[in-house]
């Protein structure tokens, strides 16, 4: 127990003790942080702290650590990393790396890097290594590979080219260092291709196919050439579009230009690009300065084919034949360089204003081209012939028209027109023939109407043509298509080629249309300006004799259409109108056509078209009457026609001699006579009918008829009572029979029709055969009593 | 209950062993002990850490004890006297220490000086009855509530350093 408290009283003073014994002085951290940033704001002292705060750290010993870093880094330290190795503030490490840069030279700061001389050092050994081993280094990939920048690596390597970096830079391209070994082989590998070349070859292909240096190629390229090592040429500049042209090729090319040239005379600009000739025409310019050469479009051509063009070009000539350039020609040249070709030896020879070139090869000399028309003269003058016979109204213009009326104011008609009214009589004796006479009409205008047609399709044919000629005279007569030309040509002009023969023609036509409207002038004065005086009184009576029979033949046709009911007499008056007094105003019209020229062979023949077209020209005092003769013509009446022929007449000095009795049987004779002629001759049961019933109708009336065929039952209709009754009743039946005949050929002509039908027209056929000559007979035997009243 | 700091130096103190009170004639002793081997253990400690805040004696039968402790406020030391008596029922009741000179200062006393330890202190001490002496009294009770009250007292005026006091009275 009392040890115990003896312990305690021993603890007690050891707790004392404890208590008082020094407490060991420490100053709490942050004190220590204050203490040192008071000495810090007051310059007291020199200090960086660490950026976790836990450390402070002088700036001498961030240099140091920065080189010590520096050297573990093997002389390259980014200044980031050091910054988390040395882990104060960056601005510090940066501060300290630049002024380490700065004081040592040894040391650079590039790109936020520290590096020192020993990296570099080691640095270009590498280069070096890689170099030997490569031959040659591009600093671009080492600018990758080491990632620096490319004047750093270039200055410095640059500043250890032959001491650690055994090579060489070169001088064009300061990107690139090579071993001399490598430049050696390069340049035994550059002599030996470009030795062995022999056609242009493009320099970039080179380089692309055997993985060349460009710059070190040029380079080389151009030493060696400049050395004379290698005979050839670089053309094109240091770009991709170089080209090295070896001598040898130059040679060759030109050795084949000259050759070619030599033996072919000529040389194309195409086969010059196929050699590889860029600018042909200069090129040869230059190749043969001495040489005369002419030049064409697409090639050029040497001086003995020129002569040779010349020499054929003017034999043609002299001959009066044509060429053909085209064999002497190589076949290459162009229809164009043809042309040039030739334009260039007729200028040569002077002989451009005799000879032509057609067909682009062919020369034709001018002699040729005139014996070519006067091939054609005589056909000319006998087409003009036929022409001004046929239809002058259509070749006579206005211009002729004038000169000729001056010429012969008072001419009278030509021989020729002697004749013409001598055949008109003829006609109109035939007038009384209804169909025939309108059968011949309509053939004639039909043939008008062709050549019409082939007029027109000359005129298309001159429009297209290339000579612009004034198109109202070239209308007026052309002579021949230009078909026909060269037809004709052909004939004549054996061994031309057709082209050429179509050309010819073309180019004939204007000439022959030409000199055809001369001949037609001339062929037409020389017939219209040859009229005798007497001539044409006697034509002149014979007109009006003419004129006079008609003029009574109408009057008689008037009287005998009286008998009729007046539809039907309307409808012969038309007839009439149509047919005779049509025939009489184209003698009038004709007659004073005659006076301008215009006059037509055969009267009958004119139109109301030409009539118009006639009366258009006339002078005017006798153009107003005839224009309404003209247009009584389509009218109704007889009578107004009679009135106004009277006065046209009058006026064309003419006298109408009113018929007497004895002459009006005359004409009645005459026409009864004809009418008979054609009824022996007729075997058409229509014709027959309807001549019989007009020569029975002129028997029992005395009056003559003029009627169309659509009036004949009316005729017969007048008949009754006049003629015995068994005639009338022959009549009815023939009529009868006549009708069904033309009614079941109507209708067989539209549809085939049954036998029956078929059969009942042959009977109807052989009835009418049967009946026929019964029918002849009734106006024959007649024809003798009334001759015999006579 | 208090900073990570002071749960440490606690955690450094060695545990009591005996239950006894003073009344206990046999065994005082042995706890006595034990409360001095805990404090020179804790003393050791803080003077240490630099962190030495009291002085601590007893009288004879190790009853009463009495010393000063101080407090550091903004470069001051504030030093106070402090006492307090073993209860009979100790070790089971906590010893209930008295700042004199701060009597009526703070609300958080009791009259006669004696601290008003937080809620969290009597039923700490309840739980870890035996095991906690003395030591743990001075470094659960009195540090903590110093800490707390001291910088109070003296924003408010209540504590006046003695020097200023000195100064202030010249």
């Amino acid at each position: 127990m009392a040890a115990d408290w003896e312990e305690i009283r021993r603890l007690a003073a050891d707790f004392q003790r404890a208590q008082f014994t020094d407490t060991v002085q420490r100053l709490s951290e942050r004190n220590c942080i204050e203490i040192i940033a008071k000495l810090v704001q007051d310059k007291k002292l020199d200090v960086v702290h660490t950026l976790d705060g836990k450390e402070y750290i002088t700036p001498g010993q961030i240099s140091r650590e920065i080189r010590d870093e520096l050297y573990v880094h093997g002389g390259r330290v980014n200044i980031v990393e050091l910054q988390q190795i040395i882990n104060v503030d960056w601005v510090h490490v940066e501060n300290r790396a630049s002024e380490i840069a700065k004081s040592d030279k040894a040391v650079q700061l590039i790109l936020g890097q520290l590096i020192d001389d020993t990296y570099v050092n080691r640095l270009a050994e590498e280069v070096n290594d890689k170099l030997q081993e490569a031959g040659l280094i591009s600093i671009a990939e080492l600018c990758k590979s080491y990632d620096l920048p490319g004047d750093f690596l270039t200055e410095e390597l640059s500043k250890r080219l032959g001491k650690i970096i055994q090579g060489e830079m070169d001088h064009y391209n300061r990107g690139i260092i090579f071993t001399p070994a490598f430049v050696a082989r390069h340049k035994a590998r550059i002599r030996g291709l470009f030795s062995g070349i022999t056609r242009p070859t493009p320099v970039s292909s080179m380089i692309g196919t055997y993985g060349f240096q460009e710059h070190l190629l040029y380079s080389v390229l151009e030493e060696f050439i400049n050395s004379g090592r290698l005979k050839g040429s670089v053309v094109g500049g240091r770009q991709d579009k170089a080209v090295y042209i070896p001598d040898i090729y130059a040679k060759t090319q030109n050795t084949w230009v000259d050759s070619f040239l030599q033996q072919n005379g000529y040389l194309e600009f195409d086969a010059l690009v196929r050699l590889g000739i860029p600018d042909p025409s200069s090129y040869i310019k230059k190749r043969f300065k001495s040489t005369k050469l002419l030049f064409l479009r697409a090639a050029c051509v040497g001086q003995a084919l020129v002569d040779q063009v010349e020499a054929s070009v003017e034999e043609a000539v002299n001959s009066a034949t044509w060429t053909d350039i085209q064999p002497i020609l190589p076949s290459c040249l162009s229809m164009e360089d043809i042309g040039i070709l030739i334009n260039q030896a007729m200028r040569n020879t002077n002989i451009q204003s005799t000879a032509r070139v057609l067909g682009g090869t062919v020369v034709v000399s001018e002699k040729f081209i005139s014996n070519c028309l006067s091939l054609f003269d005589e056909a000319m003058l006998q087409k003009a012939q036929k022409e001004v016979k046929n239809c002058p109204v259509f070749l006579v213009t206005e211009e002729d028209l004038k000169q000729a009326s001056m010429l012969m104011e008072s001419a009278a008609p030509s021989k020729k027109e002697k004749r013409e009214a001598e055949r008109r009589k003829k006609a109109t004796e035939g007038s009384g023939s209804v169909k025939a006479g309108g059968g011949g009409n309509a053939r004639e205008i039909r043939i008008r109407k062709t050549k019409k047609k082939g007029k027109k399709d000359e005129d298309s044919d001159e429009e297209t043509g290339p000579s612009q000629q004034n198109r109202s005279k070239h209308t007026e007569a052309p002579f021949m298509a230009q078909k026909e030309i060269v037809a004709v040509l052909e004939e004549r002009v054996s061994d031309c080629p057709e082209e050429i023969l179509s050309e010819l023609a073309e180019h004939l036509v204007r000439h022959l249309n030409k000199a055809y409207q001369e001949v037609l002038r001339t062929v037409f004065m020389s017939s219209t300006s040859s009229p005798s005086g007497i001539n044409k009184k006697k034509c002149m009576k014979d007109l009006q004799e003419e004129i006079s029979n008609l003029y009574n033949n109408i009057r008689l046709f008037d009287k005998g259409a009286r008998f009729f009911s007046d539809e039907t007499q309307v409808q012969i008056a038309k007839h009439v109108l149509k047919t005779v007094c049509t025939d009489i105003s184209n003698v009038l019209v004709n007659f004073l056509a005659a006076d301008l020229m215009m006059s037509v062979e055969n009267p009958t023949s004119i139109t109301s078209e030409v009539r118009v077209k006639i009366l258009s020209k006339l002078p005017e005092e006798t153009k107003g009457p005839l224009m309404k003769l003209h247009n009584c013509l389509n009218g109704k009446t007889i009578e107004d026609f009679l009135t106004n022929i009277e006065t046209c007449t009058e006026m064309c000095g003419f006298m109408l001699k009113k018929g007497d009795k004895k002459k009006e049987r005359q004409a009645m004779f005459q026409h009864r006579q004809a009418l008979t002629e054609q009824l022996k001759e007729t075997e058409d049961p229509a014709l027959v009918l309807h001549l019989t019933s007009v020569l029975l109708f002129q028997a029992s009336t005395h009056c003559m008829l003029h009627a169309p065929g659509r009036c004949v039952p009316q005729v017969i209709g007048t008949l009754t009572g006049r003629i015995p009754p068994e005639q009338q009743q022959l009549l009815s039946a023939y009529q009868s029979l006549v009708v069904k005949q033309l009614v079941s050929q109507s209708q067989g002509k539209k549809q085939e029709e049954a036998d029956e039908q078929n059969e009942e027209a042959r009977s109807v056929r052989t009835q009418l055969v049967a009946l026929t000559p019964q029918v002849k007979e009734l106006v024959l035997s007649q024809r003798k009593t009334s001759v015999n009243e006579d | 209950m208090a900073d990570e700091a002071t749960r440490k130096a606690v955690s450094q103190i060695p545990l009591l062993k005996t239950h006894a009170g003073p009344r206990d004639r046999a065994l005082w002793p042995q706890r006595l002990k034990e409360e001095y081997q805990a404090l020179i253990r804790f003393v050791e400690q803080n003077k240490a850490a630099d962190n030495d805040w009291f002085r601590l004696e007893s009288n004879a039968d190790g009853t009463r004890w009495t010393g000063t402790c101080w407090f550091i406020h903004e470069l001051l030391r504030y030093e106070f006297r402090l006492e307090f008596d073993i209860p009979v029922t100790y070790p089971d009741t906590a010893p209930e220490v008295a700042v004199p000179e701060l009597d009526g200062k703070t609300a958080k006393m009791y009259r006669g000086g004696k601290i008003c330890l937080t809620e969290h202190f009597a039923p700490l001490w309840a739980r870890n009855a035996p095991r906690f002496g003395l030591a743990h009294l001075m470094a659960l009770g009195l540090g903590p509530w110093l800490a707390v009250e001291v910088p109070d007292l003296i924003s408010k005026g209540l504590v006046v350093h003695k020097e200023q006091q000195r100064e202030a009275a010249e």
